[in-house]
């Protein structure tokens, strides 16, 4: 038995070293760029930080992310000026972009079909909801103030779960001093991304609520409308607790999943919205990535498309532009 | 619970630990912890099926005993041998095709011209196992009317033999002659049957999560969607269900076999390598064996076997196709699936070749295999693989269909997966595969024999990092069999 137990010590040290040095020389695990929350209270990535975001196994979407000084993955840094256009992208992942190259992000197709003639700072961070957005623009009000046209993307059941911003602890969590040790090891960083550690994280979940007498509902939440109601009254708190320019901010939407309630709301007070639901859902192609949910580089061309029409609509830019 | 699961993974060495360092003194306690911690691995699934297993244990531990009281009197034995063969095909018959039955019986009166709307279909679920440890307990009640075995007098051994969690819920279907005498002595530790299990537990799991679950999804989109594809990629969605299968359930067995030696118990093998068969009857002998040695034992040797008249050894192979695909589900598609192979082994048979591969390998005295091997596998196997065609599909009709848009309408077309899956992933993975299987053909109990301990390593290293290349935590990841 002691031979039994010692082979197994030796032979899982080892073959955990060898995983570790497989994921690394074969990029599996993605780096993890670390994040702050700076003197304006917003929270952003630490500025100036490369690396490669890799999602899905086999590197099958393995994309460089270069994070500029403002704290935002962008190909470029944001200086605002008073003659040019500049054009705003505020939203989460999907604005982030990680999973995407930062030379082709929904920001730099616009930019492209308008030949170059505005700018488009794309201020996207994972996980940013409504009251994190409204926050950043309030914050940052001496750069927006100069912006011609700041789009929003909003998605009406998930980003308006508070009515008023403040630190999302759970996600600066992830900076504690034991996460960013377990970050050392890309073996369990691709763990983590493939899905491995989840029935392990659930069981801790499960045996912590059984300790405190939590009783665990698994039946889906379905979207009532009181909850449409709430999200509602959120949306009003925010915009009158952070301010809201409705002349040049647009809401970017998928109307096709959004309340009514809510739509008729923007209507009747004058908020600007877009929709790209149906164009994203009735595409012939595949507008998600392999094993993610984010667009890939034909949805984002559509997205691009529908902001550039926006554009032409609201005369900001005209279509000979092009 | 699943062998591929994190409950399992935390059963597993807990129950270890508790058999040989706390309940090691005595066979008694030994197999009361395998019993108590079988009936918890069963009834994570549906205690309320704990029940039906006890009930087969008690009718088959009560029908030995009754048959040892009755040794001189061998009609009132033949009875009690019917008493288990009737409950447990009762057993068997309620849960698994009554409904069957019904729909068949209601479908015939329609063929006929009359049209009766059946209500007498139940929601009966099917429990988990039911066709494998009804035949073990069969398997007992047999050999003991046969006189292979004597009756068991110790229902705690005779439980545990009946419900051991390695094999309990999909086999390999034990003899009562091979396993319970394992359970009734005590079992002691031994290194190399301990580290032996756990490279099959390895190699089992490989099979499992990266040969069957990587291409599930690739083989479920064919199916599902088989009137959109040309023939090419439906030819190619029977191809990967065939390694899908084998994966699942070869894959599982390893795992049962392996767990079962870090007890201290020997199974038998159920795979033996059947993709390097030469010719069916080759492959019967390498595929599912546990299952295909009890049909050959309990019905095809009854029934004369092959030292009968030609006739009737071609209706014994009839009859043993068609039970072995009526066993796999209550679905014509299965009964059509047994009558193909038993189309397809007739031939040998008549050829007198049923049996001359029994004792050798493909390529047995070399590296590779000759150019007449070569072509008999590739025969054996598309064979094999076409009539997959039925074992897969949701009806005959979606078979039939299949077949045809195969035959009439004979296309080439790229196959590209709808959620965009980089196929020639898969194309190396299964090429690699067949190779590896194919170095270490001979023995199908050590997936890493090899000299140096360098290289054995390595083999660990690149199983384990293959497993986390294609993992897919997306996936439901139960086995195919566990629904016969």
């Amino acid at each position: 038995m002691k031979k039994l137990v010692k082979n197994l010590i030796i032979y899982t040290v080892l073959i955990l070293v060898s995983l570790e040095i497989l994921v690394r020389i074969f990029y599996l695990g993605e780096d993890k760029p670390s994040r702050f929350v700076d003197e304006k209270r917003v929270e952003k990535w630490v500025p100036n930080q490369e690396g490669y975001s890799v999602t899905g196994n086999r590197n099958q979407n393995f994309i460089r992310y270069k994070i500029n000084n403002s704290g935002f993955n962008s190909y470029q840094e944001y200086v605002s000026t008073q003659d040019g256009i500049e054009v705003a992208l505020v939203g989460d992942s999907f604005i982030e972009g990680f999973h995407q190259p930062y030379k082709i992000s929904i920001g730099r197709k616009v930019e492209q079909k308008l030949d170059d003639k505005i700018k488009v700072f794309e201020y996207g961070y994972s996980g940013y909801d409504m009251a994190d957005q409204l926050h950043l623009i309030k914050a940052y009000k001496k750069d927006f103030d100069l912006i011609d046209r700041v789009y929003i993307k909003l998605k009406f059941s998930n980003d308006l779960g508070r009515g008023e911003y403040y630190v999302q602890e759970s996600r600066l969590n992830l900076e504690s001093p034991m996460n960013k040790l377990l970050k050392k090891s890309k073996l369990l960083i691709y763990f983590s991304e493939i899905g491995v550690v989840d029935p392990v994280k659930d069981l801790i979940k499960d045996l912590r609520d059984m300790v405190r007498g939590v009783e665990v509902k698994k039946a889906e939440k379905k979207e009532t409308d009181s909850d449409d109601s709430m999200y509602l009254e959120n949306f009003k708190s925010l915009v009158k607790l952070y301010g809201y320019d409705k002349k040049k901010t647009v809401l970017l939407m998928d109307e096709t999943n959004t309340s009514k309630m809510f739509l008729d709301y923007l209507d009747e007070n004058g908020f600007q919205h877009i929709d790209f639901g149906k164009a994203i859902n009735n595409s012939k192609r595949k507008t998600t990535l392999v094993y993610d949910r984010h667009w890939n580089n034909y949805g984002r061309s559509i997205i691009a498309d529908i902001i550039v029409s926006d554009m032409e609509k609201t005369g900001l830019v005209n279509s000979t532009g092009k | 619970m699943l062998f591929n699961s994190l409950e399992y993974f935390i059963f597993l060495p807990i129950m270890f630990v508790l058999y040989w360092f706390v309940f090691n003194k005595k066979v008694k306690v030994q197999n009361a912890l395998v019993l108590v911690g079988s009936y918890y691995f069963y009834g994570l699934w549906d205690w309320r099926f704990l029940f039906l297993i006890l009930a087969s244990t008690f009718v088959d531990y009560f029908v030995g005993i009754m048959m040892e009281k009755n040794e001189d009197q061998r009609k009132k034995q033949k009875l009690w041998l019917w008493v288990s063969v009737v409950f447990n095909i009762s057993l068997l018959g309620f849960f698994k095709y009554y409904n069957f039955f019904v729909d068949s019986f209601v479908d015939m009166f329609q063929l006929l011209g009359y049209q009766i709307k059946s209500t007498w279909t139940l929601q009966i679920i099917l429990p988990v196992g039911i066709s494998f440890y009804t035949f073990q307990t069969m398997s007992y009640s047999l050999d003991v009317y046969y006189k292979r075995i004597k009756p068991c007098h110790d229902f705690l051994s005779f439980a545990t033999f009946v419900a051991f969690f390695p094999q309990l819920v999909a086999g390999p279907i034990e003899r009562a002659s091979d396993l319970l005498h394992q359970i009734t002595n005590k079992r002691t530790f031994n290194y190399d049957q301990t580290a032996a299990g756990l490279k099959l537990i390895l190699w089992g799991l490989f099979k499992k999560l990266v040969i069957a679950d990587a291409i599930a999804p690739i083989v479920d989109d064919i199916f599902m969607n088989y009137e959109t594809y040309s023939a090419s990629t439906l030819i190619l969605g029977v191809t990967l269900f065939s390694f899908q299968v084998y994966g699942d359930f070869s894959g599982y067995s390893d795992i049962a076999i392996g767990t079962s030696k870090m007890f201290g118990v020997e199974l038998m093998s159920n795979f033996k390598f059947p993709n390097f068969s030469r010719n069916v009857a080759e492959y019967w002998q390498r595929w599912h064996v546990s299952l295909s040695t009890w049909f050959r034992h309990y019905i095809y040797i009854p029934l004369g076997g092959s030292r009968v008249s030609k006739l009737r050894a071609i209706r014994n192979i009839c009859v043993i196709f068609l039970v072995s695909g009526f066993w796999h589900g209550a679905n014509w598609t299965f009964i059509f699936w047994g009558g193909f192979h038993a189309l397809a082994y007739i031939p040998v048979f008549l050829m007198g070749r049923n049996a001359i591969y029994k004792d050798s390998v493909v390529g047995e005295n070399s590296f590779f295999p000759s150019l007449t091997e070569l072509g008999q596998l590739i025969l054996t196997f598309a064979i094999v693989t076409f009539s997959r065609i039925f074992f897969r599909s949701a009806s005959l009709t979606d078979s039939f269909h299949f077949i045809g848009r195969i035959f009439n309408n004979f296309s080439y077309e790229h196959y590209v997966h709808p959620n965009g899956y980089r196929m020639v992933d898969y194309y190396i993975l299964l090429a690699a595969f067949v190779l590896y299987e194919y170095r270490i053909r001979k023995d199908e109990r050590s997936p890493f024999k090899f000299k140096s301990k360098a290289v054995r390593f390595v083999a660990y290293t690149l199983v384990i990092f293959t497993m986390l290349l294609f993992y897919d935590s997306g996936f439901d990841r139960s086995f195919i069999y566990f629904q016969f």
